[in-house]
């Protein structure tokens, strides 16, 4: 009952603040397929299709390989910066206090109100990708990739709200305003294979990237790229991951977040 | 028997801070905010927190609205410990911190609070009625300004919408920091009427803190006075007066006839009431000074006059000098 009202509260904020800012709107909209066609850009720039193919090493579709990493991406970015992030822009605006009491724990006032936000425009984003898969795939096709590019989506949120919470909790404690995000941010997406095949890191950097929840987020989305092959095997072992990752990542953050919550409250730093 | 809302027991907290001594180099300082707070709120009172900068205001608001924890020291709100029941405290109380900021720039007065409503846990048709009541009630409404974006408001505005939203959830106890801080007089004024309205007809137990003495007479019922972290002094208003002097100084300017001398006068006046009584030539006319008890004050004022009158003095100027609470103040935190 309550935490339905949390979440809604969060959906609201969103409607409100977009009603109000209509031209941030429009770029939202727009935004994805700029990023797409700058991805695609650049790596058409590198060569063909076919080289494309050989270099990623898999027979997939360059342009719905490049659409599922496009959408991966932005979901990922905006629950780091959303949720380990609100923290600094609650603590800006000065309506930190007031969320903190809300009668919920931080951690859960924080995750909570940011869901519906997340699943919005995700799903948003995607839909706006949908014409572009049917395009490449046909309807039944490009509506199958969009199906596991949204399980992507939901699944592959569950494991970053507690990893990007991790990082809300400590920016919690630090009285100073430095946003460890916008240097962290990238990092993780690279160490994801965002950009670059894992296989081409060095070693201690293949070892970041399998604890990241977001290689496996790519990877589930990606599957959809991919020609002909069996996708359901390789899928549930991923979805399974995942899954895994979840418990791990939100049980250390809950343990983390009420520690950082009281040292928060002892330090003076709401 | 009055029941108590908050209960705060020798409360401590220090703050530790790095001073800054070169590029990497820097210092540890702790700074000793509360030093041992203790007091009482009871139910339907309006209690104020009186300092200076820096007494300690903030931190024992912070304290009791379960943003800070204190080092020792308990306390306590309806019976729930501010530590350990922060949630159950949590919801029994609205707030409001500094009031120039704390809502979304980009969103309306009316969705601002639609959103804490229901971050606090209110819903469907009861959030939007208690949102309009309460704009109503704030007078943010009556001015037109409950659709207007935040960014747009006077800082008298805001103000009015922070108390709105400490109200939003009917809660049993309203803790605001400084409410009035910044405002100019009139928007001040309004505010204060409204808080005082807000409490009786609200019936709501009141926590406010102020730097302004002005302010804290006729907001509060009871007082406490702080200063470097700890309560000088504690009562209502009148009690606090009476810390300072008991007496009560009445000052006449009168011009006597010819056939009255300083001497009768003096004597006759000294017939009706108690204390000292001086008489000095001014070059505006004869002063009359005379020190009394507040209790005696009205019927010896009264009686006073008619003697006067009966001797044909004309009163040209009456006055009635009680000490205030400005003067406490300064007895009491050894003059600043
Ligand atoms: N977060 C903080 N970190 C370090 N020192 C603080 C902090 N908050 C307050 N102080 C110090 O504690 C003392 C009391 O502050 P405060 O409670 O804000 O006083 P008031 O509200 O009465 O002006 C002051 O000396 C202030 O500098
Ligand atoms: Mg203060």
């Amino acid at each position: 009952m309550g935490l339905w009202t949390l979440l809604k509260s969060g959906l609201i904020l969103d409607i409100y603040f977009f009603k109000n800012n209509r031209a941030q709107l429009v770029s939202m909209f727009a935004w994805p397929y700029i990023l797409l066609v700058l991805m695609l850009g650049m790596g058409f720039l590198f060569g063909s299709a076919e080289t494309f193919k050989s270099n990623v090493g898999v027979e997939a579709d360059p342009v719905v390989f490049f659409v599922a990493s496009t959408l991966i991406a932005m979901a990922s970015m905006s629950v780091m910066w959303e949720v380990g992030g609100t923290v600094l822009f609650h603590r800006w605006t000065g309506t930190l206090p007031y969320m903190l009491i809300a009668p919920y724990r931080i951690s859960v006032t924080l995750v909570m109100s940011y869901i519906p936000r997340y699943l919005l425009w995700s799903f948003m984003q995607l839909a706006e990708f949908v014409p572009v898969l049917i395009w490449r795939e046909g309807l039944v096709g490009g509506l199958a990739d969009a199906l596991v590019m949204g399980l992507a989506i939901v699944i592959g949120m569950l494991p970053l709200l507690g990893f990007a919470a991790i990082f809300g909790s400590f920016l919690l404690t630090i009285k100073e305003e430095t946003n460890v995000l916008s240097w962290l941010n990238p990092i993780v997406l690279i160490l994801s294979g965002a950009f670059y095949p894992a296989y081409l890191f060095p070693l201690w950097a293949r070892f970041l990237s399998m604890i990241l929840p977001t290689t496996y987020t790519f990877e589930l989305a990606r599957i959809s790229s991919l020609l002909g092959a069996p996708k359901l095997a390789e899928m549930t072992f991923l979805i399974a991951v995942l899954l895994g990752m979840s418990i791990f990542y939100n049980a250390l953050s809950f343990t983390l977040m009420g520690k950082a919550e009281k040292k928060a409250l002892k330090s003076g730093a709401v | 028997m009055k029941e108590e809302v908050v209960t705060v027991e020798n409360l401590r907290k220090s703050y530790e801070t790095y001073l800054r001594r070169g590029l990497f180099a820097r210092e540890r300082k702790i700074v000793e905010a509360l030093k041992g707070v203790s007091f009482r709120i009871y139910r339907g009172e309006v209690f104020g927190l009186l300092g200076p900068n820096g007494a300690g205001k903030t931190t024992t608001v912070k304290i009791l609205s379960t943003l800070l924890l204190p080092d020792s020291g308990v306390a306590t709100v309806l019976g729930y410990d501010v530590v350990k029941e922060a949630v159950e405290v949590r919801r029994r109380i609205g707030v409001s911190l500094t009031v120039e900021k704390g809502f979304f720039w980009k969103l309306t007065g009316r969705e601002n609070l639609m959103y804490f409503g229901m971050l606090y846990g209110l819903d469907g048709p009861e959030l939007k009625q208690r949102v309009q009541r309460m704009l109503e009630l704030v007078g943010l409404e009556e001015l037109g300004s409950s659709d207007k974006l935040y960014e747009e408001y006077s800082l008298g505005m805001k103000a009015r919408l922070s108390i709105a939203r400490a109200l939003l959830t009917d809660p049993e106890l309203l803790i605001l920091d400084e409410p009035t801080l910044g405002l100019d007089p009139p928007s001040a004024r309004l505010l204060r009427e409204l808080l005082i309205r807000v409490a009786h007809e609200e019936g709501k137990t009141v926590l406010i803190t102020t730097h302004n003495m002005f302010e804290a007479e006729i907001v509060c019922d009871r007082l406490a006075i702080i200063n470097k972290g700890t309560i000088v002094a504690m009562d209502t208003v009148d009690g606090l007066k009476r810390l300072v002097s008991e007496d009560i100084t009445l000052e006449m300017l009168v011009v006597l006839p010819a056939k009255v001398s300083l001497k009768q006068l003096r004597e006759e006046i000294s017939e009706v009431v108690s204390g000292r009584v001086e008489v000095d030539p001014t070059e505006e006319g004869t002063r009359i000074r005379v020190v009394m008890k507040p209790s005696e004050k009205e019927q010896a004022t009264q009686e006073m006059l008619r003697k006067l009158h009966s001797m044909g003095c004309s009163v040209r100027r009456i006055e009635v000098k009680e000490p205030t609470l400005e003067d406490v103040f300064i007895e009491l935190t050894g003059g600043k």
